[in-house]
């Protein structure tokens, strides 16, 4: 069995303007698009709070933000998962804690209601109060007050008597889950639920993960880079690196407009397309060096037809036999999983098309220039020096 | 068939058998035992068969497969070191004012830079102090000195061994903490400079991990019972088993039991204590990894608790007379009456600082002590250098006065699995990726014939040698794993395609069947060999900046782009060869 019956002789090298057209102005857009909307980042980069719960009767989404709004969350977006049958649903809020701007005036009005205060701020990234009273309180004051207000205290940190007179505290707010319970626990008396995953990212280290994410891949860019310098010649990189540059933006446009969760495992995606761009890039090259070598005096543009014509074929496998090993992850997959291996498929397919319409026409314009530069310097040697 | 073949086939077949003698660890954790009992070595050591790799050679599963907690705690040393700051701007003024007497300075401080501005009353009276202030706090250095006002700063080197101790012993405290959960396999480990990592597989309350990050210790005082003789007659009477290695130790002028496990040294002992005793424990820090206790020592204390850390009011370091370490600590006003109490029933005894469970120290009474501040010496400095003991008195200091924790800590990172949730994803993920090998398998045969048959028994090796190197190197399988467990398997089979399509390729220019075998692999190796180390650089790259569940999918990848080099080439080509040469094929199924 043969899946390309004949020789196929496809003037691959002719359409290539209209195809780094396209696919410039594509790139052009996605990028615009992060610039503009940006990404639906999940709760590893925006920081936040995920709760997955699974109700053990069946209710639909809007029962259960319903009940939430009705627990005083009205921002919590609420998303169902899995089969309809299984009733879990993935809970997000953008906030980590129960602190929010409002909250902290109520628990910071109550604060000062106990007594002379010297000084008091709201820190809302961390979530805590920070207090310098006038006069020593007890914890269980100060928590009792705020929580008055309807803020979870997870604890008060007595940091001592301060130098300047007063005393400091530290007010920690509780975390956004136990709110989430709380809300959904709204007119139920035993829970009809179970919270099966809770994930919570502080804003600071939300932003670590997601300059980490970046660095990986450009760090991942360069060293493929270096490799491929090193193994082929140099006209062939600026090829493979525009081609894998290609796969990783249309990667990132599949994010960006299926809205499908930017967060650790989409840039594991991108890193996985980043390597597997240039395997693909690399069979032709391969390819176009060995023909080099058999069709010396042809045109280089022609040479390079034939390699992808002849690996046409192969080409077409191998992207197929990966994308068959990810049918079941499309099937089965969950949540970001799911997402992945979609942005794999994705990924696959334009690396294959990036390899024949980007990658190996750049290495003739490089060709080409290279010629022109050579033919301008025979040009000025030749001239005859005038005396 | 050459020699070289024969080695080649023994190679492959050594490999299998290694490679599924390997897995009968991860095949009795995961199918044999009990979903409780996965992460008992013991119980997995019993029950495997005598020939079998040891218990540790398991796939471990991610916190995201079995379900557990994962944590990453922000320890804010900024914070800790405002209020140390602060702490000896106070005391500077109250040595230059009161106990020298050399002048009198008002002391501000800039909590932001961390900067002490003092400000004499009597100008001419500056030089003196300041001559006197930067030999005595030699933690501090000057910035500048303007007239009557002179500026320091906490020097350099001890503000960054303070951040790293607050961090270190924010770790020692949290593993004390875990430990008394009794969870076997916690993993705390340093995150960058400032931030610890948790990963508790099995646990999922929410409460328990918040107890990590509650900074309040719970801060005892208890008196030491030293009239009975417990520990030698227990060591003599009932000897400890064998292979628990607790001895009897009297190097403290008493005798104590010390041991290497916790659990252990607890179950012997505890059950023998009287009624109304109970025993604590002291942890020996080790000497080499930080945030870690080497052993433990045991104390008899009073079950009854006089005080606790709630009327302690103040704790501060400083060098007694005699230059050794000590902390003065203050307590209210009630508190101040019963530790007088306290002190006068027990002058002579001992009395234990309990902290979180764990005897922190254990002074002796020399006397009543009224009017609410006492003061705790260091005992002997075991031939530390000062500086180092002292830096433990400062420890104190902070654990008395801030909790347990030195630096307060905040949660930068939650993510917690329940155990259902797991086993769902465990199942989902198997399927998922058991549907596209079969797939891949299926549509090898079919287009290949032979040829894809061979293939597909190398992939299904490969299959096996990822989870046989996951076993090996002790990784963790997490979600994103078994994704790329799936990926790396549609990977693997993309070089045989290219292995195969060569052959073809060789075949219809007219090559024997031999040649073309041959030139097919030999050809199609240095691009096989390229499109994986380009694959295997992305997946370092992730595996170097990944964390958890992600690091995972790097893991993954990695052994299995390694594992198709071998069986993609190798592997197949014993086989190729076996058809080709073995039985002087004319024509080749590919």
């Amino acid at each position: 069995m043969q899946i390309l019956k004949k020789q196929t002789n496809i003037d691959f090298i002719g359409k290539r303007k209209p195809a780094i057209f396209i696919s410039t102005v594509l790139n052009l857009i996605i990028l615009v698009g992060i610039a503009v909307w940006g990404f639906n980042l999940g709760v590893d980069f925006a920081g936040g709070t995920v709760v997955e719960v699974k109700f053990n009767h069946d209710i639909n989404a809007a029962d259960v933000r319903k009940r939430a709004e009705a627990g005083g969350l009205p921002d919590v977006s609420v998303q169902s998962i899995g089969a309809a049958g299984e009733n879990s649903f993935l809970l997000r809020l953008g906030g980590v804690t129960q602190l929010t701007e409002e909250s902290a005036v109520k628990a910071q009005d109550a604060i000062k209601a106990l007594g002379p205060v010297k000084s008091i701020y709201p820190d809302l990234a961390n979530g805590i109060i920070n207090l310098r009273s006038e006069q020593a309180l007890t914890s269980e004051q100060l928590s009792k007050a705020v929580e008055a207000t309807g803020t979870g205290v997870e604890e008060v940190r007595e940091l001592g008597q301060a130098q300047a007179g007063g005393f400091d505290y530290q007010i920690v707010a509780s975390g956004m889950a136990d709110r989430i319970r709380a809300a959904l626990m709204t007119g139920v008396q035993t829970p009809d639920f179970e919270m099966r995953r809770v994930e919570y990212v502080g804003p600071q280290v939300g932003k670590q993960l997601r300059n980490r994410g970046v660095a990986a891949l450009l760090y991942s860019m360069i060293a493929i880079l270096i490799y491929v310098a090193f193994r082929f010649d140099f006209k062939f990189g600026p090829g493979a690196l525009l081609a894998m540059l290609h796969d990783v933006v249309m990667v990132a446009g599949f994010y960006l407009f299926s809205r499908a969760e930017f967060g650790l495992t989409a840039i594991a995606a991108l890193l996985t397309i980043v390597g597997y761009s240039v395997n693909d890039t690399i069979v032709i090259y391969d390819r176009i060096r060995e023909d080099m070598a058999k069709f010396k005096g042809k045109p280089f543009a022609e040479v390079i037809n034939i390699a992808i014509n002849d690996t046409l074929g192969r080409t077409i496998l191998t992207s197929s036999t990966t994308a068959l090993s990810l049918i079941g992850l499309l099937i089965f997959g969950v949540g970001e999983i799911r997402d992945f291996a979609w942005a794999m498929l994705v990924g696959i397919i334009v690396g294959t098309y990036s390899t024949i319409y980007i990658a190996s026409p750049l290495t003739i314009w490089l060709d080409e220039r290279e010629a022109a530069r050579q033919a301008r310097e025979k040009a000025r040697l030749d001239q005859p020096k005038t005396a | 068939m050459d020699r070289g073949w024969y080695w080649r086939l023994g190679l492959v077949i050594g490999v299998t058998l290694l490679t599924v003698w390997l897995l009968v660890p991860s095949y009795y954790s995961l199918f044999v035992l009990d979903r409780a009992d996965r992460n008992n070595l013991a119980l997995l050591e019993e029950r495997m068969p005598k020939w079998a790799p040891p218990a540790k050679y398991r796939i471990n599963l991610g916190l995201d497969l079995q379900g557990g907690i994962h944590m990453v705690m922000r320890v804010d040393t900024k914070t800790a070191l405002q209020k140390r700051t602060e702490r000896r701007g106070d005391q500077i003024a109250r040595y230059i004012n009161t106990d020298k007497q050399i002048g009198q300075v008002t002391v501000n401080t800039d909590p932001e830079a961390l900067r002490l501005s003092l400000t004499a009353a009597d100008p001419n009276t500056m030089d003196a102090i300041e001559k006197e202030v930067l030999a005595t706090f030699t933690d501090f250095v000057k910035v500048s000195r303007d007239g009557a006002t002179l500026v320091l700063a906490p020097d350099e080197g001890q503000v960054n061994r303070f951040r790293e101790e607050s961090v270190d012993q924010a770790m020692l405290v949290i593993r004390r903490r875990i430990d008394k959960w009794g969870v076997a396999e916690v993993d705390v480990r340093k995150l960058g400079t400032d931030a610890i990592q948790i990963s508790l597989p099995g646990r999922s309350d929410p409460e328990q991990a918040k107890e990590l990050v509650g900074t309040t210790a719970q801060l005892e005082f208890r008196m030491v019972d030293d009239s009975t003789d417990f520990f030698r007659q227990t060591f003599t009477q009932t000897p400890p088993p064998t292979g628990s290695n607790i001895t009897l130790d009297t190097s403290e002028g008493f005798p104590q039991l010390v041991g290497p496990n916790r659990e252990a040294l607890l179950a012997y002992v505890q059950p023998k204590a009287p009624a109304d005793r109970q025993v604590l424990l002291e942890c020996i820090p080790s000497a080499t990894r930080k945030g870690v206790c080497d052993s433990y020592r045991t104390y008899l204390v009073e079950k009854e608790v006089p005080l606790t850390g709630e009327s302690l009011t103040g704790a501060d370091a400083s060098l007694s007379q005699l230059n050794e370490p000590e902390v003065n600590v203050s307590f209210d006003a009630a508190g101040a009456r019963e530790f007088e109490l306290l002190t006068e029933k027990g002058t002579g005894r001992r009395m234990a600082i309990v902290l979180d469970d764990y005897v922190q120290s254990a002074p002796r009474i020399n006397e009543r002590i009224g009017g609410g501040r006492a003061r705790i010496t260091m005992g002997r400095s075991g031939g530390r250098p000062l500086d180092v003991w002292l830096a433990d008195a400062q420890t104190l200091a902070l654990a008395l006065k801030a909790g347990a924790l030195p630096a307060p800590v905040t949660t930068g990172e939650i993510r917690q699995v329940g155990a259902s949730l797991g086993d769902e994803l465990i199942r989902k993920g198997s399927l998922a990726a058991t549907v596209g090998l079969l797939l891949v398998i299926v549509f090898m045969v079919i287009y290949y014939k032979l040829s894809g048959l061979i293939a597909d028994i190398a992939l299904a090796l490969n299959g096996l040698l990822i989870l046989a190197g996951l076993a090996l190197f002790n990784a963790t399988l997490t979600l994103p794993g078994i994704a790329a467990f799936a990926l790396t398997l549609g990977v693997a089979v993309d070089a045989n395609v290219l292995i195969n399509e060569r052959i073809r390729e060789e075949l219809s220019h007219g090559k024997t069947v031999r040649m073309a075998v041959e030139q097919g692999y030999d050809r199609a190796f240095w691009t096989i060999f390229d499109a994986h180390v380009t694959a295997l650089i992305a997946g370092f790259i992730l595996f170097f900046t990944g964390t958890g569940p992600v690091r995972g999918f790097a893991t993954t990848m990695i052994i299995g782009l390694l594992a198709s080099l071998f069986t993609s080439i190798l592997v197949t080509r014993v086989f190729m060869n076996y058809l080709v040469h073995s039985r002087n094929a004319q024509t080749l199924s590919v």
